[in-house]
């Protein structure tokens, strides 16, 4: 099988998994909007919660993978890894956009505000913000050698900083009591909720590698055409 | 009778920018003593090469064997605008380890730059800058001397002053690798001619000390390509 | 035989003592700042934003809500990372000019060496500025500033090093691309975030004539940012001098 081919069969591959983890989402959310009991103190608006919980995870899951698949690049210089590294870093761009809206549209009708800087919440900015920073360099670099290399460090940098935001904020958060609300954080769920929310946390599991294998098979694909054009076939 | 160490092996190097291979597989030896003349097109992969020997530039395969220091001049003269001559040779010869104010000054007179020692290069012309390049790879007394287009804009004078430094280096055993277009006045210096031709080393031959021998040569390995 | 190793800075490697590694260091970092003496553009720059930010933010508050002991401590931060972070590209952009960096990688000095040389350089440039625009600082706020000046200087110093730190491997990284001035900020000012804060946390516990144990934490944390970065961006850097 050539090069493209398997390109091609893990694009259908990723598509196949990425159309079955939207209808799974979708059935999940049918499920939590008519079948999930709704929550006494938050009121209806906590659905929102099976999406913005599940899709910062997988955001996180996102960033993860980016900064370990860049400590590996900087090891074993093989291209692969920076090339599912940014795959991953796109997907996950997305996803902490879908994160840092539905967030504040959870938070608004539930706490009275659009936004609070606790760990969280900061560190999920900061993600989002890193992210776009991998972005923007990446942009800026047209060497696809400098550019994996430098992609990679700064992937290993935004890795080994984001516990120190959390770190930070949290101080600064208990050190500096203000007047809470209440804490954004996931409350303990009775069994019919809790499943719910599993549930939804696996299919975005599934959503983000289904798109991963699309990114990825993409990028190759377009490595191949580069190839392709320098070689001088058209 | 036992073969004499080269100053330069270089094994398979083939190396890449984006998709594209400049140089593929380049296999070649330089003796001590002995100046290799490059030549070919432009994008033939000559500067690279260089800059794969010198270390600057890492090979995607192969590699390269030094039998010691190596110095440089490109084309880029890599010293500051805003220091003096003397100021730039001091800089580079404390990250070499060595500080000896007499040789700095002993390299700038041989070189016909003492009277501009505390001038700052960023006024000198190209042929002083030229000039100075050379002096700043002659410090660490290397082994192996890498030229990229040394006579690029020099004049006459100049010119002349270069090829007789590279003449007493070659008596003095240092190897060299000059990379050129200007064949009528380095053909003389050198030993051997390595052909490139569209990243390869296409052939690498005995001199004739004929420019138009070796053009001839060259064109003979383009068409052949 | 010497074999030209990759991952070297050049094939002239040899091993290096550390005599040789120090005077590398010493030799870029004095070179830097000859060639920025020569100059000064970049040192003016700086210095006249710092001394304009604090004057935009003194005037920006209104003094009869926001106390000297409020604000003081954020201006003075936002002022000296600002101001330092358009000294850090300088530090490589005069290295592009004719590819002087190649001549360096052609020395035996190491990356390692490299890099200590680049931050020691931009740690006088900075520090500079910050000592500077200190008294403008002092002119516009009322804090007993001199009480405390000992321990103060340990914290300008440790959040100093933490940020010309990561601020001279981005610096590195982005005079490669087209808009390195602009790109520096973006890329940095998350890393800043958990020095800074230490760094206004205990200069505000400092000028507010705290007792020690009120603000340690804070110490530890910019610390341990201090020693984690810089480790990090010393190992890292050598990936991005190579080619």
């Amino acid at each position: 099988m050539t090069r493209r081919d398997s390109a091609l069969r893990l694009a259908r591959v990723g598509g196949v998994i990425t159309s079955v983890a939207l209808v799974a989402f979708a059935g999940i959310y049918v499920r939590a909007l008519m079948f999930t009991p709704i929550e006494r103190f938050q009121g209806p608006a906590q659905k929102i919660f099976y999406v913005h919980a599940p899709v910062a995870w997988a955001a996180l899951l996102a960033f993860l993978v980016t900064g370990i698949l860049s400590l590996l690049y900087l090891i074993m210089r093989d291209r692969k890894l920076d090339t599912i590294a940014a795959a991953s870093a796109e997907v996950g761009v997305a996803f902490a956009v879908v994160m840092l809206t539905t967030g504040p549209l959870w938070g608004k009708p539930v706490w009275g505000t659009w936004w609070s800087w606790d760990a969280r919440l900061t560190s999920t900015l900061f993600i989002f913000l890193l992210f776009v920073g991998y972005q923007v360099l990446r942009g800026a670099l047209h060497d696809p050698e400098i550019r994996a290399r430098f992609s990679a460090v700064m992937g290993v940098m935004a890795l080994v900083l984001v516990p120190f935001i959390h770190v930070t904020v949290y101080w600064f958060r208990t050190l500096h009591p203000e007047p809470v609300l209440m804490k954004p954080e996931r409350p303990s769920l009775p069994g019919v909720m809790l499943v719910t929310l599993l549930s939804s946390v696996a299919v975005c599991t599934l959503m983000y590698v289904g798109f991963l294998l699309m990114r990825y098979s993409l990028a190759v694909l377009r490595d191949i055409r580069e190839e392709e054009i320098v070689d001088g076939v058209s | 009778m036992p073969q004499a160490e080269p100053a330069v092996a270089v094994r398979g190097v083939s190396r890449r920018f984006a998709h594209r291979w400049v140089l593929k597989d380049i296999s070649m030896d330089v003796a001590p003593g002995e100046a290799v003349l490059l030549v070919g097109g432009n994008g033939a992969g000559k500067t690279t090469l260089l800059r794969v020997v010198s270390g600057l530039l890492r090979p995607n395969k192969g590699d390269v064997t030094l039998s010691g220091t190596v110095g440089m001049v490109a084309h880029h003269t890599m010293m500051y605008d805003a220091l003096t001559a003397h100021e730039n040779l001091t800089f580079f010869s404390r990250l070499h380890g060595l500080k000896i104010r007499a040789r700095i000054d002993e390299l700038l007179g041989r070189m016909g730059l003492a009277h501009v020692a505390d001038e700052r290069i960023g006024t000198f012309s190209r042929g002083m800058l030229q000039r100075l390049a050379i002096a700043r790879a002659l410090m660490p007394e290397p082994r192996v001397l890498l030229l990229d287009e040394p006579l690029t804009g020099l004049d006459d004078a100049a010119s002349h002053t270069v090829i007789d430094v590279l003449g007493a280096l070659e008596a003095q055993g240092v190897a060299m690798m000059i990379a050129t277009h200007q064949l009528v006045e380095l053909v003389g210096t050198a030993a051997r001619v390595g052909y490139m031709v569209n990243g390869k080393l296409a052939a690498l031959e005995r001199c004739g000390g004929e420019a138009g021998q070796v053009v001839e040569r060259y064109r003979e390995l383009v068409a052949g390509e | 035989m010497r074999r030209g190793r990759w991952w070297s800075a050049t094939g002239n490697w040899s091993p290096v003592s550390n005599a040789a590694t120090l005077q590398a260091i010493f030799a870029i970092a004095g070179k830097d700042l000859l060639v920025e003496g020569r100059t000064k553009t970049a040192f003016f720059s700086s210095l006249v934003f710092a001394i304009l930010v604090l004057t935009v933010l003194y005037f920006a508050r209104d003094k009869t809500s926001v106390g000297d002991l409020d604000l003081a401590p954020g201006a003075l931060w936002v002022t000296f990372t600002f101001a330092g972070m358009l000294g850090l590209n300088r530090a490589f952009v005069l290295e592009t000019e004719n590819r002087a960096m190649d001549g360096v990688r052609l020395t035996p000095a190491t990356p390692t060496a490299i890099f200590l040389g680049k931050v020691l350089g931009s740690l006088v440039f900075v520090g500079t500025v910050e000592l500077v625009s200190l008294p403008v600082f002092i002119l516009f706020y009322d804090v007993p500033i001199w009480r405390e000046l000992p321990i103060l200087i340990l914290v300008i110093a440790l959040a100093t090093i933490g940020f010309v730190s990561v601020g001279t491997l981005f610096a590195s990284m982005v005079v490669r691309t087209r808009f390195s001035e602009v790109m520096l900020p973006v890329l940095m000012l998350p890393f800043l975030f958990p020095p800074v804060v230490a760094a206004v946390q205990l200069t505000r516990g400092i000028l507010a004539l705290r007792p020690l144990s009120e603000y340690s934490g804070w110490l530890s944390l910019l610390a341990a940012f201090v020693i984690i970065f810089f480790t990090f961006s010393l190992f890292l850097f050598e990936a991005i001098l190579e080619e």
